[in-house]
């Protein structure tokens, strides 16, 4: 586990966010937030990361895809749920073509994966840098 | 054509509708039966001509209904088209999409959806609902209200998948692109599919459903004064757009005006959505031809407007600020001189970034003749927005059916004649220029008086409201039958039509071209960031970090030949 601890490379999925999330991940790599600087990297590919960014509620046609990713994903890895909706499907939750949220997904795939929750519509970049943060302190 | 003129002309094909009715000074409703529907379309669109909207499919209790969306953007008329079905077993439609393309998505949702026929359909595959989605479920009929109250899903659900490929399958030995599948729009996540010959893109092939979430039925469950709430988070970046155009919708019903301070407050707020969201989008289109330094500054400049809208709003994004008869929170007049402080600085840096674009001959040799889009085929694909300005039609709702504060405003709509990318990409700097300017207008003209009224009761009836989001027109149809919910609450977000234009714009561009050619429309950034080349057995030839080394090589290349050392944002004149 200590591996993780320094220089997390991440790797980010949508599974059915309304892309304010996805904008402020985006965003934390820019120089206002610039998470590159402590040692954070988005990459292109989950057999490169060791954490996934997971927003949005998963959709019914994300689902096999969100599974997917994690089995591709090098363990252990964290996985990251930001925001409401990847929580707990947040203001989606009555949908019809919602079959998240992401830890039940997840947990299908592996009962023990590693998980950690940042609420907020959408959090704000302060917030996610440091819910990353913490979750890598208690590891 | 002014008003009269066009109730004329609409007045021609009387003899097939049921009933011609004007609700507002802007508003047509026409009906008709189902077997009159081809005809009646074929007129709208191309006689009179009227630019195609949507259209919206119903469960009424004793026949289907398809509403067809026109818009007449020279005086700013909607025309609605009603259709009944009265056939509930077997309903079914003649599709329109032979002749207007625009439709053939919305004829393909309505389908999953409702389950309505449409024939000859040139495309009729599975568009909205997930491949494993059971077959002959159809989520809007009014029958499946009470199972899906009681949770169900599509994974408890029994029912098999249909055999049906959702996908376009290629024949063997065509070398295919896929791009996607993960894009966050509503309706509007992707997957495309390109077939290539060489390094040039013979057909391209789409696929959504990633991201739909059914936010039209759940927005049946929620009260009028909650929908913003869920409408604001179709789409993040649109979070201003989407409820003013909701709220439009439901004051028309309501017969209500909000109060001036709210039209200007809503009118800032949209326009500082439009200032950051334009200023993303030059950043990405930056990162996607390799100069990340405009990537980096772009965003950077955007930060000021995102704490702006926190101060004024409470969120940096989804601001959930109007409301039905006005807004929720009111702009302090103490923070208006920081405002047209910060606006200036914005200003500023947009105009550096503007004269770094148009004086760039790096840029305007890559992205001149790229990706373009024809005003016949901007008019076949009713796209709107800077995809429709940046090919030479010169619509806005802003300007063609005013709402918010917008007639009040002293402001230009930007056109450009070209169709290519650099022409969006210079409709959407000037554009940011423009709106930089409205709001400091808005702001130092802000009335007095409160930012809201109360509205009671929402009587029965139907409205259409609209608005110009960044991307283009978002619109939104609500029907009322006097209770507290809507009835029925159709969307359509601009990229739902300016994404099939793809077909038009990208066969026949380099595959280094590609990327930028999406990117140009702005649909979003996701989709771009995963994408391979597959051959025809499913190798992955190439990934997205190769086709995005393609299209910067493509930059460099142009850079070597034209001896231009490459922009260097520290020569030019940085306030
Ligand atoms: S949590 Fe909020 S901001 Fe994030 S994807 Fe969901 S609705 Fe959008």
């Amino acid at each position: 586990m200590w591996s993780l601890k320094k220089s997390v490379w991440v790797f980010h999925v949508n599974t059915g966010a309304c892309n304010n999330c996805d904008i402020e991940i985006v965003d934390c790599l820019t120089p206002k937030f610039d998470i590159e600087r402590l040692g954070i990297k988005l990459v292109g590919s989950p057999r490169h990361a060791d954490a996934l960014l997971v927003t949005g509620g998963v959709t019914a046609q994300a689902a096999p895809r969100l599974r997917e990713v994690y089995r591709q994903t090098p363990k252990p890895c964290i996985v990251f749920a930001i925001g409401a909706c990847a929580c707990d499907k947040g203001i989606f939750t009555t949908g019809y073509h919602m079959v998240g949220p992401v830890d039940k997904i997840i947990k299908e795939v592996d009962p023990n994966a590693i998980i950690a929750y940042v609420p907020g519509c959408p959090p704000k970049p302060e917030a996610i840098i440091s819910g990353v943060l913490k979750a890598l302190a208690v590891l | 054509m002014n008003q009269q003129e066009l109730n004329n002309k609409l007045s021609q094909i009387k003899a097939q509708l049921i009933s011609i009715e004007q609700t507002a000074d802007n508003r047509i409703y026409l009906s008709c039966e189902a077997r009159n529907a081809y005809a009646v379309n074929k007129f709208l669109f191309e006689d009179v001509p009227l630019r195609f909207v949507i259209a919206t499919g119903i469960d009424s209790d004793d026949c289907f209904e398809v509403i067809y969306h026109y818009a007449y953007d020279e005086i700013g008329c909607i025309i609605n088209l009603k259709v009944f079905i009265r056939d509930r077993e077997n309903p079914q439609l003649e599709s329109i999409a032979p002749f207007l393309p625009a439709a053939e998505w919305i004829e393909r949702e309505i389908h999953d959806l409702l389950g309505i026929d449409f024939k000859n359909h040139p495309n009729m595959r599975r568009l909205i609902l997930a491949d494993d989605w059971p077959q002959g479920v159809y989520p809007m009929r009014k029958e499946m209200d009470a199972k899906i109250a009681r949770g169900w899903t599509c994974e408890t659900s029994s029912r098999p998948a249909p055999e049906s490929p959702a996908r376009r399958t290629v024949p063997l030995g065509k070398p295919i692109l896929p791009v996607g599948p993960f894009h966050p729009l509503q309706e509007e996540m992707e997957f495309f599919q390109l077939t290539t010959d060489g390094e040039i893109v013979t057909d391209i092939d789409m696929r959504i459903s990633y991201n739909h979430r059914g936010i039209e039925k759940i927005s049946e469950s929620l009260q009028f004064d909650q929908v913003p709430y869920l409408v604001s988070r179709i789409c993040g970046i649109c979070s201003a757009s989407h409820p003013t155009a909701y709220v439009n919708a439901v004051e028309e019903i309501a017969g209500v005006t909000p109060p001036d301070r709210a039209r200007y407050v809503r009118t800032i707020i949209c326009e500082l959505e439009r200032i950051h969201s334009h200023l993303l989008w030059v950043g990405l289109a930056g990162h996607f031809i390799g100069y990340d330094t405009v990537f980096m500054w772009a965003w950077k400049y955007r930060e000021p407007v995102l704490d702006l809208l926190e101060e004024i709003t409470g969120n940096r994004n989804n601001y959930g600020n109007v409301k039905v008869g006005g807004c929720r929170e009111d702009i302090p007049d103490e923070i208006v001189p920081k405002m047209l402080k910060d606006l200036d600085e914005v200003e500023k840096k947009t105009e550096m970034l503007t004269k770094a674009v148009l004086d760039d001959p790096v840029l305007h040799a890559r992205l001149k003749g790229v990706g373009t889009l024809s005003k016949e085929d901007a008019i076949r694909y009713a796209v709107t927005g800077p995809t429709a300005r940046g090919s030479g039609i010169a619509i806005d709702v802003r300007r063609d059916d005013p709402y918010a504060a917008y007639a009040d405003l002293d402001w230009n709509v930007i056109v450009q004649e070209q169709g290519d990318v650099f022409a969006k990409a210079v409709v959407r700097l000037l554009e940011t220029l423009e709106s930089v300017k409205m709001t400091k207008e808005a702001v130092q003209k802000l009335p007095k008086g409160p930012i809201a009224i109360e509205v009671k009761e929402i009587p029965p009836g139907e409205g259409c409201g609209h608005g110009e989001a960044p991307r283009g027109e978002t619109f939104h149809y609500v029907r009322s039958d006097g209770g507290n919910r809507p009835i029925r609450h159709k969307v359509r977000a601009p990229s739902f039509v300016n994404v099939p234009s793809f077909r038009a714009s990208c066969i026949g561009q380099h595959i280094a071209d590609v990327t930028i050619t999406l990117a140009a429309v702005d649909p979003c950034y996701s989709c771009t960031e995963r994408l391979a080349v597959v051959d025809a057995h499913g190798n992955i030839v190439r990934d997205y970090e190769m086709l995005l080394q393609a299209s910067r090589d493509k930059t460099a290349q142009m850079q070597k030949e034209l001896g231009w050392p490459g922009l260097k944002l520290e020569d030019l004149q940085i306030g």
